[in-house]
């Protein structure tokens, strides 16, 4: 009796290996927002990611942020005094509240595209070389392109720091996401 | 004389990967690109020259444009 008792309380005591840290989604107005959000959470330490709204949410922008559940209180004073608030804070409860991944690859062969919330980037795979860079509708888009079409993933500007709107930041997105996988494993 | 691409109906970036693609196997000469959008225009004419491929010229054909790139 006693074994069986030691038993029980051994398997209640076990921890699950599976448990996966519990998220949240701050969801925002627009995505200006979502980016200065972005901006002051990295910039304040915080360990944050910007993902596509899950299906579930309607409200809000193309872009969220997934935070770790736990900080929800420290996150949401550090955006307070920011003045950039969520609309929404919704734990990521079941899989219809799982956000997006933002990016989407395909496979030319040859080359390779990277295509970040609205702004696809193209690279030669076998020189890194950018061939193409396109879409959103953003004035900076063509200078953006101008300025990275034709060099290599390594010698390009970060469009980050030299575009001037919200293509520019979906285009470092595609541009980051393009150097990770291009880069050797 | 020039050699053919026909991307009219492709999304980007077929219409320049298939340009990339044709400068490489002619390496120099004319080349006569068929787009269907002000994006592939712009998007087709920025490669060539990122390249060293000249645009000779561009017109308006129906709906798109025909874009006469070349090397020498």
């Amino acid at each position: 009796m006693a074994f069986m008792g030691f038993l029980k309380q051994r398997r209640a005591k076990a921890p699950s290996r599976k448990i996966k840290q519990d998220l949240g989604i701050l969801v925002f107005e627009n995505t200006s927002e979502v980016i200065r959000a972005e901006s002051v959470l990295k910039t304040d330490g915080w360990k944050v990611r910007v993902m596509g709204p899950p299906p579930e949410i309607h409200t809000g922008c193309d872009l969220v942020i997934e935070f770790p559940l736990i900080e929800e209180l420290n996150i949401l004073r550090v955006l307070k005094e920011a003045d950039v608030s969520p609309l929404q804070v919704v734990p990521v409860t079941s899989p219809l509240l799982q956000p997006v991944n933002l990016f989407q690859a395909r496979d030319f062969g040859r080359y390779l595209m990277v295509r970040a919330a609205n702004m696809k980037l193209t690279v030669d795979k076998d020189t890194q070389t950018i061939v193409n860079v396109s879409g959103g509708g953003c004035p900076d888009v063509p200078y953006l392109a101008q300025e990275m079409v034709g060099k290599s993933l390594a010698e390009a500007a970060s469009p980050g720091e030299i575009g001037h709107t919200l293509c520019g930041y979906a285009l470092q997105l595609a541009y980051e996401e393009m150097e990770r996988q291009c880069s050797p494993s | 004389m020039s050699h053919f691409v026909d991307a009219r109906g492709l999304s980007c970036p077929q219409p320049v990967l298939m340009t990339l693609d044709e400068m490489k196997k002619q390496d120099k000469g004319d080349i006569e690109v068929l787009v269907d959008t002000d994006t592939s225009k712009e998007n087709v004419s920025r490669a060539a020259e990122s390249q060293k491929w000249q645009v000779k010229n561009v017109q308006e054909d129906g709906k798109g444009y025909r874009i006469l790139i070349g090397k020498d």
